[in-house]
């Protein structure tokens, strides 16, 4: 067991602390915001050029093979300076699902397209009244040939699709959409291509509050290509989940850690009632309430990422065990952080209420955390004593 | 890969941090879980099936096996009789330990006094002493805490006054486990009252049986009365019984508590009682469902899990030798006030799943209670389930109460 940072990985999340205090202040983000809708195109060429977007992705389609702990290193920085654009989104849950295609030829294009930064994908999977459930999907696919089974492997892979997509996180600054969708006829959920462009794709774009962009999406009989099928399909969505809920949880610890020393040196900084507010043991003990959370956060998120390859249930358990701890620290971290500050940290012109917002974006993406306690409950189901 | 993109190295060998046990290891897990199988008495796992805590002569019966088997004191030096195990694999030990319903470690000897005795004893005092903890001869007890130095541990008062080849040693100590049934117990006394509070504190030995000390049990909230008060009264105490140099007594007290820093996590303590809980609640129906799998339960069951899992990594960092941007006295202050709020999270657990099973009062040592009927038809565990959970109240206040540990982590960790 070896916890120490391999030279390469130092030197990766030293690399995006530097290249990210240089181009991603509180200012600069600010006007990002403001006035370039919550997107950078700029940024996103940039992180093609150091190598991040290519970082997750497999090596024999121009990727770095590099695993989630690396990603999670990339992300802790993003949290720490709030990044909008859509890294984690396109790299690490669009790319796991377009990894697991069948369709060696779109495989490879797609995916070398990602780390080029040549292409930007979203996931579009949640409808009215199905909030967290990845296996229900009412959208239909039919085939536009005619020609099809159940499960799509003999298809030609050319569809269309009619349904409503919400929450499309990072929607808006998509090339193209991985929609999932029940073919007719047959059972489970599949997953296609979209491109943006399509006919019949309507988009119904906002903004979430913590700044990063979002859409709902009509599909009105609009053209498709099958990704995956069958009971592939719903197991991969299962995995790139996962997969995103720890890369979320690392960037959420970047975001707590950062609140942490903001708040730490606030009250060094102010005085009230004669003296420095760090003086006053009550706000000595909420810090280190805080610094509790923070550790702990630190510590599952390891343990998630050592079981995201583990058989189940326990790589389920570990996963939801992550979120849990990291949304309820969160919660606890981003709201005392908020407190500690007085009205100071009410305002918009600071960070910190930025951060709090960001974190309750992370936990509700995914599954929360009744979503996520029920989750690691069903892994008690029928299990028996051992002793 | 990796040429044109900046500051990235080439592939796979890219991944270094390693979170799993070596196929080594894992081996060893085996060999001590049936090292275990085979050699822990049925009546002592039994005993600490109800009580988790057995009874000293249970303790000093164990340690002759363990210490025949060659695994006494794993955390020694090879010389005096450690096994020379990584910290990974003590951390295995341990686990296979609990798992198997055997006892802990006798704390007080094996893992306070003789760690500071290998440091800072004499030769003689070595010889003297080590083997025979070793072995489960002695079992010692700790008198450090009096009745107005608890957490302010630093106020002590009990005095050792020298006369001539001896300390003449009076005062009262107070929350001194197992001072009934310990040979021998080590002290920390006032040498010195001139100087500045923690620099007049010397760390004696002392035989239990000696004429002047009287041992008067406290009967704590769990019915047991595990813990004691110890009057000293003109006690004499050999010279040769003062460890290391008078005056030291603090840096002694604060290394012995320092040496252990992830043992207040009380890890394998809260993952068997986890485990504990789970058991009741499997056997535990309401209306033909059993408990854990309703929502209400499981989830209850779930978040204290998850925690946990925290815990159990946090653990596994420090062993490891993971680096912290803090001060590491922070973390493991934060470990300790974790690891408490996790035995009695753990311990309410069961409580929960036993609901008005838990109310029947069971006290370690109740004649009435060794008769088999007395569980029949209950789930597992309903003995000393609840006072399990009324003696871990204790787990936040002593070692340092939480709210000493919060004040450590802002001290620390903030340099406030």
């Amino acid at each position: 067991m070896d916890f120490a940072l391999s030279e390469e990985q130092v030197m990766l999340r030293d690399g995006a602390e530097r290249y990210l205090t240089e181009h991603y202040s509180f200012d600069q983000r600010r006007k990002l915001l403001d006035r370039g809708g919550g997107f950078s195109e700029s940024h996103w060429r940039q992180f093609a050029d150091l190598g991040w977007l290519a970082l997750a992705l497999p090596e024999d389609c121009g990727g770095l093979g590099g695993s989630l702990v690396d990603v999670s290193l990339i992300l802790e920085a993003m949290g720490k300076f709030l990044v909008v654009e859509p890294f984690a989104t396109t790299t690490i849950l669009c790319a796991h699902l377009i990894d697991a295609c069948g369709d060696r030829r779109l495989r490879a294009d797609l995916l070398a397209a990602i780390a080029s930064g040549d292409m930007r994908l979203v996931l579009a999977h949640g409808e009215e009244g199905t909030r967290y459930d990845l296996a229900a999907v009412s959208t239909r696919a039919r085939t536009s040939t005619g020609q099809f089974d159940s499960t799509g492997h003999e298809l030609s892979g050319q569809f269309v699709l009619s349904g409503r997509k919400i929450c499309v996180w990072d929607a808006p600054s998509a090339h193209q959409l991985i929609v999932s969708a029940a073919i007719e006829g047959g059972s489970g959920l599949a997953l296609f291509i979209v491109e943006r462009a399509a006919p019949g794709l309507t988009f119904h774009e906002y903004r979430l509050i913590d700044g990063t962009q979002c859409a709902d999406v009509d599909l009105q009989s609009v053209p498709g290509t099958l990704l995956l099928a069958g009971p592939e399909a719903a197991h991969r969505l299962d995995e790139a989940a996962d997969r995103m809920v720890l890369v979320r949880v690392a960037e959420a610890l970047g975001i707590m850690e950062q609140v942490l020393d903001l708040t730490a040196e606030y009250l060094r900084n102010r005085s009230q009632f004669g003296q420095p507010l760090v003086r006053f043991q009550a706000l000595q003990h909420r810090l280190a309430e805080m610094f509790v959370e923070v550790q702990e956060v630190r510590s599952v998120l390891y343990r998630g990422l050592a079981y995201i390859e583990a058989p189940e249930p326990a790589r389920r358990a570990a996963v939801s065990a992550a979120k849990v701890v990291a949304s309820s620290a969160g919660r606890i971290v981003g709201g005392q952080g908020i407190q500690l500050h007085g009205g100071v940290g009410m305002t918009d012109e600071y960070v910190v209420g930025h951060y709090f917002k960001r974190l309750l974006a992370i936990e509700k993406s995914f599954g929360d955390t009744d979503y996520h306690l029920k989750r690691l409950a069903s892994t008690y189901r029928d299990s028996h004593d051992q002793n | 890969m990796g040429a044109g993109h900046d500051g990235l190295p080439e592939g796979p060998e890219r991944i270094q941090l390693k979170f799993e046990f070596s196929p080594d290891d894992e081996a060893f897990r085996l060999e001590v879980r049936e090292f275990l199988r085979a050699s822990v008495p049925p009546d002592i796992a039994e005993e600490i099936r109800r009580w988790t805590m057995p009874t000293v002569a249970s303790f000093r019966r164990w340690q002759a096996i363990v210490a025949k088997k060659g695994w006494g004191a794993p955390h020694w030096p090879v010389e005096w009789g450690g096994t020379g195990w990584s910290a990974i694999r003590k951390h295995l030990y341990m686990e296979e330990l609990y798992r198997a319903d055997a006892p802990d470690f006798f704390w007080q000897g094996l893992h306070m006094l003789a760690p500071v005795l290998i440091a800072f004893g004499s030769e003689q005092q070595k010889r003297r002493f080590l083997p025979r903890i070793l072995t489960g001869e002695d079992c010692w007890c700790q008198g450090f805490s009096e009745p107005n130095a608890g957490s302010d541990l630093a106020n002590l008062r009990t005095t050792a006054v020298r006369d001539q080849d001896e300390y003449v040693v009076n005062g009262q100590k107070i929350w001194t486990s197992d001072a009934a049934e310990a040979d021998w117990g080590f002290f920390l006394v006032r040498t010195d009252s001139t100087v500045k509070p923690q620099r007049g504190l010397s760390f004696l030995m002392i035989k239990m049986d000696s004429p002047g000390i009287t041992v008067r049990p406290i009967r704590s909230i769990d019915g047991r009365q595990e813990v004691t008060e110890v009057f000293l009264d003109n006690v004499r105490v050999p010279l040769e019984q003062l460890v290391g140099a008078a005056g030291e007594g603090w840096t002694y007290a604060k290394y012995l508590l320092e040496k252990e820093r992830t043992a207040s996590a009380f890890l394998y303590f809260n993952k068997r009682h986890l485990e504990k809980a789970k058991s009741i609640a499997r056997q535990t129906s309401i209306d033909g469902v059993r408990l854990i799998d309703t929502p209400q339960f499981g989830e209850k069951l779930a978040r204290v899990e998850a925690d946990l899992f925290a815990l159990e990594w946090s653990v596994l960092r420090i062993l490891a030798q993971d680096s912290y941007r803090h001060d590491m006295n922070a973390v493991v202050s934060a470990l300790k006030i974790r690891g408490s709020e996790m035995q009695q999270r753990v311990t309410e657990l069961q409580v929960e799943a036993l609901g008005p099973l838990s109310l029947r009062r069971y006290a370690h040592g109740d004649a009435d209670i060794d008769s088999p009927e007395t569980a029949a038809g209950k789930p597992p565990y309903t003995i000393g389930a609840s006072s399990q959970f009324l003696f871990q109240r204790a787990a936040t206040i002593y070692g340092g109460a939480r709210e000493v540990q919060k004040n450590i982590i802002a001290k620390t960790a903030f340099r406030i």
